[in-house]
């Protein structure tokens, strides 16, 4: 039936387009342009001459036209080494990427490689629109070299589902020349971040403490807190529950950490606050607005291109008032699409792009931290803002790696139903019964509905 | 009425003068801010004129995503729809204006319902038949849906234009031995000039701008068109102004350039296609 | 007239065939999603839920505010384009030196897209480096940062400031072109009774343009109301969802959540009301032949 159609359409076109010389002949239309837009749809491997070429097709998701140069230049140096393999490489807008990607996966469009993110892992999964990599990875020679923390983001149900490209950490950056002015210390605790933030606040000279993050991506810093005042009743293995099967928003403490998260937007944040998202939290924190950030070593980059070395510096994660906090290892990174008619050149693909050099080389470039041990010796990751990384990694007892909660499918959505329902409360629609209450039930149900 | 006339001119200056600062200002604001250095974008206090002028955020975008290829395909693919817009639309609108028959009420209230749809329930529908049409990532794609999207609009206005102009012009054509067609096209349209340009331009201002299906339907770097490049300026952790003033600049220029060009067609055409239409 | 019909056939058919395959079929598609239980996220879970995806709708308080959103947003964006647009084309319709220049630049707005319009004014509105702000500081007007898009009192206003700025050149171009074609007799006709200047604007001028005022208000409303990119550029949506309008929410239901069965019924929720508005529309202005629909 398709077919039917497409011979009803196209003559249309042309017969438009035979229509459209007849005007130009009457002589009453002097245009110039192309009547005809003849899109040159980059099918490779339709009429491809030397013989046996593949195209792999590959999409990613955290897009910015800097790491797509970075990622360009890398697959460059692949198709050198694999003159059989072509790669054509799909940029989407970070933010319509990935519902891009999961247009283009339910209606089976051509995709070899995908960027798989630790949040949208379980829903993949459950659509059936990823392979597992555990048959390939067993050939792959550096594998063995892969840490624990990279494998254990991109495992799902005992399988492991994509090659991360780089691991992020959340750490506190904080302005250094603030500070000295001041004579402050980096906090070590929420509750010292709340009173730091409030000596550095200063409206009239339009300054603040706190880089705080009402709008998208505001469970990070929510999430953070709570799971930093349960401390060690957390279920680690399952953390958004404690040890008792309970959530964690359902205990007192909880409700301490997001009454203390009300008084840092408050008094130590600007009130535009409730809206920021990653941007605007970061933006304000370049810029000279706020005097404290917690974020992800992705903004490194962004932070030495607009900031002198002597005004930051970075500190660990603040802790809850047992002297704890939770840290968890996020990231995205190169999955193979079910669809995938080229299976064996994705995966090759997938292993040059996280071989030991090439991922290194995208950690530096990138700003994040490499998923392999042997990057551990570099001395790049052992200085400078990646030091308070490392230092986090060598005292597991105050910083407790738990794994987040990316078996859920719900995990996806969880960042929109956080939001709403902590800027409601932000903007006192709510109290701090009613948000626990509505993140209690959430997880509840998300508990519920997993077989 | 002398002194109505007297109090009406300081009204009338200080109302436009005003309203051109109003309309003109967010221009120059991303005009100024896209030729300051990256580190002056965000400084305090706000400079309202740039000290150090640089291109920098030009050059960039240049450098780092190729703006003459997306600003190149934007064009290709606004003028050509555009230009197969007016030619379908121009025929089914003399049809609608000339001819009175069965389901005559009923096309012209299907094209009117059109404007009602809210396109982005059709986006995953169209995403699919596009797939099986092997239309994905070929301009062709884009062409073609916004010629579709345009039509029923265009069609409604070029038909007020013909009922303006009197039958008998193409019957004394015809009677020459003219077929309709020619007679259309060598007698009628020359005088619906103005009428056609403007729904050319309105046209091209509406390609040249949609963003949702071009993200959608084009995944090659070089296919993509200027918002979708624009759309890119927003980062996960930035938007990165300076480039989006000066790729908000470089998108105007060529709408400005068609409206100062056409400002003439523009005004009698619309409307007069409205008044009835 | 037999002759008549192949002209005719061969005059709609492109464009009806183009219309009916690529915006009523898909449509149609799409639509029967709102009856469905269809997340993009769980597509092994796609079945009919009959009118479940409404009922979550008028159950959601985000869906009731979008609902009043949309009311205030179609309203006051329309009142002020329109009246400025009017007042605008009054003033330009006598020729004044630099006529042609200013026209230029008080009508470009009309050819930017919404998208970016929403980014432009974003920026100007931030509260820490915005130019708005620090104008209403510098001129005295305010003493203490506004936050125009963080403030729900202040970020629907905010949205609507910017669809105003918009939207005022399309109601000017449209109106100035219909004044200019108002017959000078019949203003020397009404000179000669000694009409004033208000008299003349009343009984002439506003008679004769009613009717393009009418066609440009029709239609101005339904693309207000189904266009979301200026609040997508601008605030997404927030903060907390309370600058979302039905258009946007619904964008903002398949880009971020992929659920296309909510989306789709915000979608007919939305083709009903203005179906209604239309009927309503028109049975209070039938004085006047919309082009005999």
């Amino acid at each position: 039936m398709w077919e039917k159609k497409k011979r009803k359409v196209w003559p249309t076109v042309v017969a438009s387009t035979m229509l459209m010389g007849l005007l130009a002949a009457c002589g009453s239309n002097t245009d110039t342009a192309k009547s005809d837009a003849k899109g040159n749809s980059d099918q490779a491997g339709a009429g491809a001459s030397s013989g046996k070429v593949v195209t792999v097709h590959m999409i990613e998701s955290l897009t910015s036209p800097k790491r797509t140069d970075i990622l360009k230049a890398m697959i460059s140096q692949f198709e050198k080494e694999n003159p059989n393999i072509k790669v054509d490489l799909i940029s989407p807008p970070f933010d319509q990427a990935d519902n891009k990607i999961r247009t283009m996966l339910a209606a089976k469009q051509e995709l070899d490689v995908l960027e798989v993110r630790d949040l949208n892992i379980a829903e993949y999964v459950n659509n059936g629109y990823i392979d597992p990599l555990d048959t390939y990875t067993g050939t792959w020679k550096d594998f063995s070299t892969v840490t624990a923390v990279a494998k254990s983001i991109a495992t799902n149900n005992n399988k492991l589902y994509f090659i991360p490209n780089g691991l992020y950490q959340r750490q506190l950056f904080y302005r250094k020349d603030w500070f000295e002015e001041k004579g402050l210390k980096p906090p070590v605790s929420y509750q010292e971040l709340y009173e730091t933030g409030k000596k550095l606040t200063d409206s009239a000279k339009n300054r603040y403490g706190f880089s705080f993050r009402g709008g998208m991506g505001s469970a990070g810093i929510t999430d953070q807190m709570v799971l930093a005042y349960n401390g060690d009743q957390v279920n680690l293995e399952d953390a958004q529950f404690l040890k008792s099967g309970n959530t964690i928003y359902s205990s007192p403490e909880a409700k301490e950490a997001i009454e203390l998260y009300m008084k840092i937007y408050k008094e130590a944040s600007p009130s535009d606050a409730v809206n920021w998202g990653f941007q605007e939290q970061v933006q304000a924190f370049t810029s000279g607005v706020t005097g404290m950030l917690l974020q992800d070593p992705d903004v490194i980059q962004t932070i030495q291109e607009k900031m002198k070395p002597e005004q930051w510096a970075t500190a660990p994660m603040p802790t809850g008032p047992n002297g704890k906090a939770l840290i968890q290892a996020g990231g995205a990174g190169w999955g193979i699409a079910s669809q995938s008619k080229n299976k064996e050149a994705a995966f090759k693909l997938i292993a040059f792009l996280s071989n030991p050099e090439q991922n290194t080389e995208f950690g530096k470039k990138y700003g994040l931290v490499p998923i392999h041990t042997t990057a551990a010796n570099d001395e790049y990751f052992k200085t400078g803002p990646y030091k308070t990384l490392l230092d986090m990694s060598n005292k597991p007892d105050v910083f407790m790696n738990y794994k987040p909660p990316f078996q859920y499918p719900g995990t996806g959505q969880w960042n929109q139903a956080s939001m709403e329902s902590g800027q409601a409360y932000l903007l006192g629609k709510f109290t701090v019964v009613d948000v626990l209450k509505k993140w209690d039930a959430y997880w509840m149900d998300q508990k519920s509905k997993k077989k | 009425m002398k002194t109505r006339l007297q109090f009406i001119g300081p009204f009338k200056v200080f109302f436009l003068a005003l309203h051109l600062v109003i309309m003109v200002f967010p221009l120059y604001w991303i005009l100024i801010t896209s030729l300051k250095p990256q580190n002056e974008i965000f400084t305090y206090p706000l400079k309202y004129w740039p000290t150090n002028i640089t291109f920098d955020n030009y050059i960039n975008i240049f450098k780092i995503s190729k703006f003459h290829v997306y600003i190149g395909n934007s064009l290709l693919v606004a003028i050509s729809s555009a230009l197969i817009v007016i030619v379908i639309s121009v025929l089914s609108a003399y049809v609608l204006a000339r001819f009175q028959f069965r389901g005559h009420r009923q096309i012209m209230l299907a094209f009117f319902a059109t404007q009602m749809l809210p396109g982005f329930i059709s986006l995953g529908p169209l995403y699919l038949m596009m797939t099986q049409l092997d239309l994905i990532n070929s301009r062709i794609a884009l062409v073609l849906m916004y010629t579709v999207g345009l039509i029923p609009f265009s069609t409604i206005i070029l038909r007020g234009f013909f009922q303006r102009i009197p039958a008998s012009l193409e019957e004394a054509a015809m009677i020459d031995g003219c077929s309709r067609l020619v007679a259309l096209i060598r007698i009628i349209v020359p005088i619906m000039m103005p009428g056609i340009a403007s729904t050319f331009i309105f046209a091209f201002v509406q390609n040249w701008n949609e963003l949702f299906m071009a993200v959608m339907f084009i995944d090659h770097d070089l296919l993509k068109t200027m918002p979708v490049a624009l759309n890119s300026l927003i980062l996960k952790y930035d938007v990165d102004w300076g480039a989006m003033s000066a790729g908000t600049v470089l998108s105007v220029i060529p709408t400005v350039f068609l409206f100062a060009f056409a400002q003439r067609f523009i005004v009698e055409g619309l409307t007069q296609g409205a008044v009835k239409g | 007239m037999k002759s008549r019909q192949p002209f005719i056939l061969f005059g709609l058919l492109p464009a009806l065939l183009l219309v009916l395959i690529f915006t009523y079929y898909p449509f149609l598609k799409g639509g029967i999603m709102a009856f469905q239980e269809y997340k993009l996220f769980d597509l092994r879970n796609v079945h009919f839920v009959g009118l479940q995806n409404f009922r979550d709708a008028f159950k959601d308080p985000k869906f009731l505010t979008a609902l009043q959103n949309s009311a205030y947003w179609v309203f006051f964006s329309l009142v002020f384009q329109f009246l400025i647009g009017l007042t605008l084309a009054l003033l330009m319709n006598k020729k004044f030196r630099g006529r042609g220049i200013y026209q230029g630049l008080v009508f470009y707005s009309w050819a930017l897209s919404g998208f970016l319009i929403g980014m432009i004014w974003k920026w100007m509105f931030n509260s820490q480096i915005g130019v708005i702000n620090d104008l209403l500081l510098k001129t005295g007007i305010i003493e203490t940062r506004i936050g125009f898009l963080s403030d729900p009192k202040w970020a629907m206003i905010s949205v609507i400031i910017a669809n105003v700025w918009y939207g005022i050149a399309f109601f000017a171009i449209m109106l100035l072109a219909a004044l200019q074609s108002v017959p000078s007799e019949l203003y020397e006709a009404a000179e000669m009774d000694g009409a004033s200047e208000a008299r003349k604007l009343i009984s002439v001028t506003l008679p004769y343009i009613l009717p393009t005022i009418i066609t440009t208000t029709l239609l101005r409303v339904i693309w207000i109301f189904n266009d979301p990119t200026i609040i997508y550029g601008m605030t997404n949506g927030g903060p907390a969802g309370s600058t979302h309008i039905l258009s946007s929410l619904m964008l903002d239901k398949i880009i971020y959540a992929g659920d296309y069965g909510a989306a789709s019924a915000i979608g007919v929720v939305m083709i009903v009301l203005l179906l209604l508005y239309t009927l309503f529309y028109l049975s209070v202005t039938k004085s006047e032949k919309m082009g005999d629909f």
